[in-house]
């Protein structure tokens, strides 16, 4: 297993003389990616800039960011991951069939062209978006590319970044991780963390009903969901925080107007490669925060009887 | 208001031995009397300061991320439940934050030091600091590859450089500062490593690990930092590395130092198949010098998470055992690797890293230069410290224990030759005098008047282990906190920072040079004073005429707590 | 109308985390931005310190924020298998609390990630 191999953009900005996307349209969806901290900056030791990277966009489709390219590889849907075991194995120096890859709509050439390239760099960095994390192959595809990344360490260095999307999505993650050991999908119900996706992960709950109530903050799942998802949450009671009265406030029982994070609430944002930011707020919002209503929803049900998990086995605090 | 009556009393830091004697609480200090309040029959017990882990990872962005790479750990570790008054939270190889808080304290530890945080997510470290409840804390920044650091000294700027040092620290809100593979962090950046203390780092013409080492042990006595310069060496875990070591230490004699994790630094051989413990030449040079100190980084079989800056060596790591590998690269400042990994008795290289740490904390003969660690989670947990305790104390335990390695591991190791057995005042020491002591935390590690009432209690009982694992009580700033084995009281604890004092024209310096480098804005790069909970200010007050090592006679010392 | 200019201000739009954006506000509304790209600007420039919504509804009909956080705090308590999702356009301040309040209703607790 390749675990995962990363770093932070600014050693992207210093030092990437090779940078892949793959899967992802960095020029419509982070727009500033490659001007702030990718191909279009001068770094410490690539003081002629865009001239001294090389660019590879991977894609099924042309998009916006293949101007920015210099090289772009069409792979037919769902192949992605074929396309990477190619690599892996041509990295190894292992035989690739020919027919094999063209069934992913490119050729070896191709493919021995770019692990080359691959190896010849000082420093080379994968993007990935949820064009591969989210197609045909879902995490196999990138637990495959953070292989390919770690594995391609025995000859130069590399490195591997998801393009996480929305704005403090890192930032659940992180918090979850240190309160209670797991980044998503964290089921408290027996009284201790537990983690299982699959069948912690809200889609599955939604969609098998599993649930009973919905506390919603940061999120629009009433737009997203698969239709027998967003019925679970118009049947049981829902309870929506956000600056706006979204699809889900109109399911639900509940819709509590907030200040929008970052404009007029305060505190912290992870950056994708998890390096946390503070927010400056300019705007005196007429809403409480996000954070001052869970706090206070949290003082409500304090009120009530506690919820205490298997009583009689707290004594140590230890199951 | 507290009194602690009947308990023998062991204090190294005021001479007492085992003596039977009351301790007075109030307002979280110990005091000379009380008048009422709380009094705890210590009778059969024995009462020693709290706990001191002086390097441990317990928070931060590289914890974290050891978390998100292992559930698989979490999934078989111990689960704590949630209670009225604590948190839910999972133990293990690297606990969540609550749990952190509770193992430690449930051990007789109160203070805790994060040995390793970068500037640029140091507002996650205090973050998560913040969250890890009763302790005490502060922490250390990773300044051996910090690249403005590194380019001044290039171009022969030490009195930048030290100012420089001084406003990252203030900047980050850390205690001290520690060094990891210097030089050696940043050449991985380019895949590269720095094993020649005197050979120039990749990318640098005049900077050579030895440099780095020695200009930051002179910044960081200049500027009076209460703790020496925190230093894990080149060439971690590999075999004759010894040699490096002693290198090393000959550069920092005239200065104070820390040397972490010892054990991982005193290998011989020259390959992974003939690699021995050189224990004995290492603690020879050791104990001829007083300005070092060390801690053991004892390494005990079983499960462990390797978590560290040194990324090339985790690289390595992930070669040799093929399991997962986690590496952060941190863009200027430093980088950090993980790698899981299970130490086996039956593996020769593991076996000797077992021996080397008990050697080093039974040959080095001062044990106020050397303290109790782990390098949790990397060479053991942390709350195993207690079976290191009991080997410590038990000769004979350690010949049995011996006899079960593979039998060329024998020829390899000192351990079975070695008569020595801790006392009780001498692990008071390794667990908490020395420790405060190493870390200029005046107010810890003692009780006597004026000292912070962080004390731990336990039900005396021959078998060490049990003995430590299970404290019949802990009081943390003078609040019982952990009572049989039930934690009583949560409160948060304080997080200790040093602002050392620097020339503020070098923010223009450092302005320019850090937009061009860096990706962040400048403005948003310190920790803002009110992310770090409960912060107290301690002073940057060393001087370099002050020893360290043993203390002069039994006096007692009954200075007043600094810091406020 | 005064003018504020806020420097080095973050946009939480996408995980890029800008954190260099030049804010013009009159109080009311940011009225420009510098150094933000298209989708930063339109997220500055459509969120104001207006009163456009409702401070909170009850089954649809307008209602106080305290009457609405007690009847919040009334369906998470009675709750057997609760569900706190999203945390993405929040701050970490407001997760970590979403984590108190799961820990304390007995919650799954997931983010976008699991998507």
């Amino acid at each position: 297993m390749g675990g995962k191999v990363s770093c932070t953009l600014g050693e992207v900005k210093n030092r990437a003389d090779f940078i892949l996307y793959w899967g992802g349209n960095p020029a419509e969806c982070h727009p500033r990616h490659f001007t702030k901290y990718t191909i279009m900056q001068k770094g410490k030791f690539l003081p002629e800039g865009r001239k001294g990277r090389t660019m590879v966009l991977v894609d099924i489709r042309e998009t916006m960011s293949v101007k920015a390219a210099d090289i772009f590889l069409q792979v037919r849907p769902g192949k992605d991951f074929e396309v990477i075991t190619a690599l892996r194995a041509l990295v190894k120096g292992n035989r690739v069939d020919t027919a094999l890859v063209e069934e992913t709509g490119l050729k070896l050439e191709q493919l021995q062209d770019l692990v080359d390239r691959m190896k010849r760099c000082k420093f080379g960095v994968i993007f990935f978006g949820m064009g591969l994390s989210m197609t045909r192959g879902k995490h196999m595809n990138s637990a495959a590319v953070l292989t390919l990344a770690a594995e391609m360490n025995a000859f130069t260095k590399f490195v591997a970044m998801p393009m996480r999307g929305h704005g403090n999505v890192a930032g659940a993650d992180m918090v979850l991780r240190w309160t209670t050991g797991y980044p998503f999908g964290v089921n408290l119900c027996r009284g201790f963390p537990r983690f299982n996706p699959g069948e912690f992960s809200t889609v599955d709950l939604l969609v098998r009903g599993d649930i009973d109530a919905a506390f919603v903050l940061g999120a629009d799942p009433g737009a997203t969901m698969p239709q027998p998802g967003i019925d679970t949450l118009a049947r049981v009671p829902t309870i929506v925080l956000d600056p706006k009265v979204t699809h889900t406030s109109r399911l639900a029982r509940v819709h509590i107007t907030t200040s929008v994070t970052g404009i007029s609430s305060p505190g912290t944002a992870y950056r994708m490669d998890e390096v946390p930011l503070p927010l400056r707020p300019v705007l005196k919002s007429p809403y409480p925060s996000d954070e001052e209503v869970v706090r206070r929803i949290i003082a409500a049900v304090d009120k009530k009887t506690a919820w205490l998990p298997r009583p009689e086995t707290m004594s140590s605090g230890v199951a | 208001m507290l009194r602690i009556t009947g308990g023998k009393v062991y204090d190294p830091a005021n001479g007492i031995n085992g003596e039977v004697r009351d301790i007075c609480i109030a307002d979280g200090k110990v005091v000379a009397n009380v008048e009422g309040g709380r009094t705890i029959d210590a009778n059969g017990m024995i009462v020693f300061p709290g706990g001191v882990d002086i390097h441990t990872h317990v928070a931060g962005a590289a914890l974290n991320f050891a978390r998100a790479l292992t559930p698989e750990n979490q999934r078989v570790a111990a689960k704590f439940m949630r209670t009225k008054d604590t948190r839910m939270g999972i133990g293990g190889q690297t606990p969540t934050t609550f749990a952190t808080g509770y193992l430690y304290a449930g051990m007789g530890y109160t203070t805790v030091v994060e040995a390793a945080v970068p500037i640029l997510s140091a507002k996650h470290t205090h973050e998560e600091l913040r969250d890890t409840p009763i302790v005490d804390k502060a922490c250390c920044l990773l300044m051996g590859n910090n690249e403005l650091v590194m380019d001044l000294l290039e171009v022969g700027e030490y009195e930048k450089a030290k100012h420089t040092v001084a406003w990252l620290i203030s900047a980050a809100k850390t205690y001290g500062i520690k060094a990891v593979n210097p030089g050696g962090v940043a050449a991985w950046k380019f895949g590269k490593d720095a094993k020649q203390i005197h050979s120039p780092i990749d990318g640098y013409n005049k900077v050579n690990p030895g440099t780095i080492i020695a200009n930051l042990a002179k910044i960081v006595d200049e500027l009076g930092l209460p703790h020496p310069m925190h230093l894990h060496c080149n060439n971690l875990g590999v075999p004759g590395n010894v040699s490096t070591t002693l290198e090393t230490m000959k550069l920092l004699e005239g200065n104070r130092a820390h040397m972490a994790h010892l054990q991982f630094h005193a290998y011989g051989g020259d390959d992974w198949h003939n690699m021995r413990s050189e224990s004995v030449q290492l603690a020879e040079y050791f104990n001829a010098h007083p300005n070092l100190t060390c801690d053991a980084g004892a390494v005990l079989f079983g499960n462990a998470v390797t978590i560290t800056a040194d990324g090339p060596w985790q690289h390595l790591l992930y070669q040799l055992t093929g399991r997962k590998w986690g590496n952060l690269d941190v863009e200027n400042e430093t980088g950090c690797g993980i790698v899981p990994y299970t130490y086996k008795g039956s593996n020769l290289v593991n076996a000797v890293q077992w021996a080397v740490g008990l050697e080093l904390l039974l040959l080095i003969n001062d044990p106020w230069r050397i303290f109790l660690t782990t390098d949790h989670p990397n060479g053991a947990c942390f709350w195993r410290y207690p079976e290191i305790i009991h080997l410590l104390m038990h000769a004979d335990i350690r010949r049995e224990r011996v006899r079960a390695l593979p039998d060329a591991a024998l020829s390899r190791i000192y351990l079975a030759d070695l008569d020595r057995e801790y006392t009780l005042y001498e692990i008071a020491i390794i667990t908490s005098a020395g420790p405060a002591r190493a870390l200029g935390m005046k107010q810890k590690g003692h009780l006597g008047v004026g000292a912070d009432a962080d004390i731990a209690i336990y039900n005396q009982n021959p078998d060490g282990e049990l003995m430590f694992r299970y404290p019949r009580y802990v009081i943390k700033g003078g609040e019982v906190a952990v009572e049989e084995g039930e934690i009583r009281s949560v409160k948060d604890g304080h997080e200790f920072v040093c602002q050392p004092s620097y020339d503020e024209k070098i923010e223009d310096y450092l302005k320019p040079v850090f937009q061009q480098q860096y990706t962040m804005s400048f403005e948003n790069y310190p920790v803002e004073a009110e992310r770090v909970h409960g912060m107290q200010i301690a002073e940057c007050s060393y001087h370099k005429e002050t020893r360290t090592g043993a203390p002069e006679g039994d006096s007692p010392r009954t200075t007043p707590p600094s810091g406020g | 109308m005064t003018v504020t200019i806020t420097q080095h201000a973050t946009c939480t739009f996408c995980g890029c985390v800008c954190d260099d954006i030049e804010l013009h506000d009159d109080g009311v509304k940011i009225i420009k931005t510098k150094a933000a790209c298209s989708l930063g600007t339109s997220w500055f420039l459509n969120h104001t310190a207006e009163r456009l919504y409702p401070d909170a509804l009850i089954d649809g009909k307008e209602a106080s924020v305290d009457d609405a956080v007690e009847v919040a705090a009334e369906y998470l308590h009675r709750a057997n298998m609760p569900l706190v999702y999203g945390l993405s356009n929040v701050t970490c301040e407001a997760q970590r609390e979403a984590v108190s309040l799961a820990e304390k209703i007995g919650a799954v607790i997931d983010s976008h990630t699991s998507l």
